[in-house]
C-alpha cells in the first residue's frame, strides 16, 4: 500500500469568505429570478390584482369613503393575502427541487460552499426578491396618501411597520418553502406543499380560535394568538403596532425552517 | 493527488463500491472506466465530497475529503456527467459566478472567465443564454467552468459523450493540453477517447477494481493476444499445426479462395512476464509450417484492444454468474 501524501496546501485558487460566497450566491439567486420569464409573469399578475383592488379603493374613497381605514384597507386587501400564500411557494419552488432534478446541485455543491450557505444564500435570494415586490406596492401607497392625491394621511410609522409584518410573514413563509422544494425534485410537488402550508397558517388559527370556548385551557388561546399570522397583521402590525413576540416567532420558525432545509441538504450524504 | 483506501459505499442494502483502493499520482491523466453502474459516479461524487463513503478512506492533495472538505473543494474542480448549468444564464454571467463562488479574487475573474472561454473554445458564445447553445457547447461551458479557477485536479464525468467525432476531437486535445498543469480523472464510455488520453487506466466493475495500469499493462495481465494467419494446407494438417499451443478457445477458420485458409485464435494470456512464452508459441508454430513447407501469407499475434479488455473483464464474471 503506498503511503498516503501529506498535505501541501498551496492552493492556486483561494477561497472567497463565508459571507463574500453568501452574496455571491444571494445575488445570483436574485439575478435568477430577475432574467426569468415565469417572474415576470408572477410579477404582472400580482400588480394587475392589486392594481384594480386599488383603484377601487380609491373610487370608494371618492365617493364618501372613509379616509380613516383606507390604509389598512389598501394593507390588508384581499390580493395581500393571496400574495401571501402563493408568491413564497411560487418563488421557492424551484429552489432546491429544480436543481436536483437537473442535477445542478452536485455541481454547486463540488464549489467550497458550505451546506448552509447555499440554504442562506436561496432563501436570501428569495425573500429579497419577494420584497422587491412589495416596494412598489409600498412606494404607491405613500405616494396616494400624501396632500397632493388622497390627503388622508398615514403615519409612516404605519406604512413601515405593515411592511415590515408582510416582510417578516414572508420570511417564515419563504423558509417553509425553500425546505418544501428541499424534500422532493418535482417543483409542483414543492409549491403545493407550501402553499397548503401557507393557506394552513392562515386558516386554522382564526378558525381554532372560534372553537376555543369548548376547550378549557389557558394554554391553547396562546398557543393559537402565537401562530395567528392574520391576527399579527389585522391587529398589530397593519396598525402600526410591534409586539417583539411577534417578531421573535417570525424570525424563529424562519431560523427553524432553514436549519431543517439544512439537514435534509446534509442527509444526501449519508443515504 | 488522488488517495483512495478501501472504499465502501452501501446504498441500503446494496453495495456500490466495495473495498476499492486507486490512486492517482500529480501530473497524471487517468482514466476511470467501468460499465454503467459499476460504481464510477459514485466514487466520484464521494471525491467531491457530495456523498459520505460507508467506509473507507479517501484524500484529494492529502486532505481527507470528509474533515477538509472545502479545502478539497476549493482545489478540484468537476464537470458532472450530464452538465447540468443553468439555462436561464448567459455563458459568460454563469462563468463570472462561477469563478467568484471558486474564489477567484475579484480582480481576477474577468481575466480567468476569459481565459477558460478561450481554452474551452466558447468566447464566440458568451452572450448566448447557455440553454440556447448546442449539447457541444454546452459540455465546452461546462469544461470552461472546470477550467476557471484554474485547480489542481479535475474531475471530469463523461466528458465527450454525446458529441460529434470533430467535437470530441477538440476536447480530447484539450484534455491532453491540460497535462502536466493539471491531473486529471477522465471517465468516459468511449474507450478510444480513453485510450488516446490516458497514461494510466483504472477499470471497475461491480463496485470492485478490476484494472489499474497502462493500457500495455493491462493488456499484458488480462488480455488474451488473438492469433491471426493465413496458410495454404487443408483442414487434415491444420490440427497439427496448432497442437500444443496455448489456445484459448476454437480456431475460427475461413476459406480464402482456392486452398487459403485464415486462421483466427485466442492464446491463453494471463500472468506476467508471458511474452517470451508467446513468442515461443509462435517460433514453434513458424518451425512447424516450414519443415511441412506449406505457403504462408501472414503470421500475427494481435495484442487485445481496450475494447476487447474491457469486454473481457467486465463480461466474464456475468458469464461464469450466468
Amino acid at each position: 500500500m503506498t503511503e498516503l501524501a501529506r498535505p501541501s496546501i498551496d492552493f492556486p485558487s483561494g477561497r472567497a469568505s463565508a459571507l463574500s460566497r453568501l452574496w455571491i450566491l444571494t445575488r445570483k439567486e436574485l439575478w435568477s429570478f430577475l432574467v426569468n420569464p415565469t417572474s415576470w409573469l408572477i410579477l404582472f399578475f400580482f400588480y394587475l390584482y392589486r392594481g384594480i383592488e386599488t383603484y377601487n379603493l380609491v373610487l370608494a374613497l371618492r365617493d364618501g369613503g372613509d379616509a380613516d381605514v383606507f390604509g389598512m384597507q389598501y394593507l390588508a386587501g384581499s390580493s395581500t393575502y393571496w400574495a401571501v400564500v402563493l408568491l413564497p411557494s411560487l418563488l421557492t419552488m424551484k429552489a432546491f427541487a429544480e436543481e436536483k432534478r437537473t442535477g445542478s446541485l452536485e455541481l454547486l455543491m463540488s464549489s467550497p460552499i458550505q451546506d448552509h450557505e447555499v440554504v442562506i444564500g436561496k432563501y436570501l435570494g428569495s425573500l429579497l426578491f419577494f420584497a422587491l415586490l412589495w416596494l412598489p406596492t409600498m412606494l404607491l401607497l405613500l405616494v396616494l396618501q400624501s396632500p397632493l392625491f388622497l390627503d388622508v394621511q398615514l403615519s409612516l410609522t404605519q406604512v413601515s411597520v405593515g411592511y415590515l409584518g408582510l416582510f417578516l410573514l414572508g420570511s417564515l413563509l419563504v423558509s417553509v418553502g425553500i425546505f418544501t422544494s428541499s424534500l422532493t425534485d418535482n417543483q409542483l410537488l414543492a409549491s403545493l406543499a407550501s402553499m397548503l402550508a401557507a393557506y394552513a397558517l392562515m386558516v386554522f388559527p382564526p378558525q381554532l380560535a372560534g372553537d376555543q370556548t369548548t376547550v378549557d385551557s389557558s394554554l391553547l388561546p396562546m398557543v393559537i394568538e402565537q401562530i395567528s399570522v392574520i391576527q399579527h397583521l389585522g391587529s398589530w402590525f397593519f396598525r402600526g403596532l410591534i409586539d417583539t413576540g411577534h417578531v421573535f416567532f417570525y424570525v424563529s420558525t424562519s431560523l427553524l425552517f432553514l436549519f431543517l432545509t439544512t439537514r435534509v441538504v446534509e442527509s444526501r450524504k449519508w443515504r | 493527488m488522488i488517495e483512495v483506501q478501501d472504499l465502501i459505499k452501501d446504498y441500503g442494502s446494496f453495495r456500490a463500491v466495495d473495498r476499492l483502493s486507486f490512486s492517482v499520482a500529480e501530473g497524471e491523466i487517468v482514466g476511470f472506466l467501468g460499465p454503467n453502474g459499476a460504481g464510477k459516479t459514485t466514487t466520484i461524487r464521494i471525491l467531491t465530497g457530495f456523498h459520505a463513503a460507508s467506509s473507507g478512506q479517501v484524500h484529494v492533495a492529502g486532505l481527507d475529503v470528509l474533515s477538509n472538505s472545502l479545502d478539497v473543494r476549493s482545489s478540484l474542480a468537476y464537470l458532472p456527467e450530464n452538465v447540468p448549468l443553468y439555462p436561464d444564464l448567459r455563458v459568460q454571467e454563469y462563468l463570472r459566478y462561477r469563478a467568484a463562488m471558486k474564489g477567484v479574487p475579484r480582480r481576477k475573474v474577468r481575466s480567468s472567465v476569459d481565459e477558460a472561454m478561450e481554452k474551452a473554445g466558447v468566447t464566440e458564445m458568451r452572450r448566448k443564454l447557455i440553454g440556447a447553445v448546442s449539447r457541444g457547447y454546452r459540455q465546452r461551458v461546462g469544461l470552461a467552468d472546470a477550467l476557471v479557477s484554474d485547480p489542481p485536479l479535475l474531475i471530469l464525468d463523461e466528458p465527450t459523450s454525446g458529441l460529434d467525432p470533430n467535437q470530441r476531437a477538440k476536447i480530447r486535445d484539450l484534455i491532453r493540453a491540460l497535462q502536466w498543469q493539471h491531473t486529471v480523472l477522465f471517465s468516459s464510455h468511449i474507450l478510444s477517447d480513453v485510450e488516446d488520453v490516458c497514461d494510466r487506466i483504472v477499470l471497475i466493475h461491480r463496485g470492485r477494481k478490476r484494472a489499474d495500469g497502462s493500457l500495455e499493462e493491462i493488456a499484458r495481465l488480462h488480455g488474451d493476444p488473438e492469433l491471426q494467419m493465413e496458410v495454404r494446407t487443408d483442414a487434415y494438417t491444420l490440427p497439427s499445426l496448432l497442437e500444443g499451443l496455448p489456445l484459448k478457445d476454437e480456431p475460427i477458420l475461413k476459406q480464402l479462395g482456392s486452398s487459403w485458409i485464415d486462421v483466427r485464435v485466442h492464446l491463453h494470456g494471463g500472468e506476467d512476464g508471458e511474452d517470451r512464452f508467446h513468442d515461443q508459441a509462435l517460433d514453434l508454430l513458424d518451425r512447424r509450417i516450414k519443415e511441412r513447407q506449406l505457403p504462408l501469407r501472414r503470421l500475427h499475434l494481435h495484442a487485445p484492444g481496450l475494447e476487447e479488455l474491457f469486454a473481457s473483464l467486465t463480461l466474464e464474471e456475468e458469464a461464469v454468474q450466468a
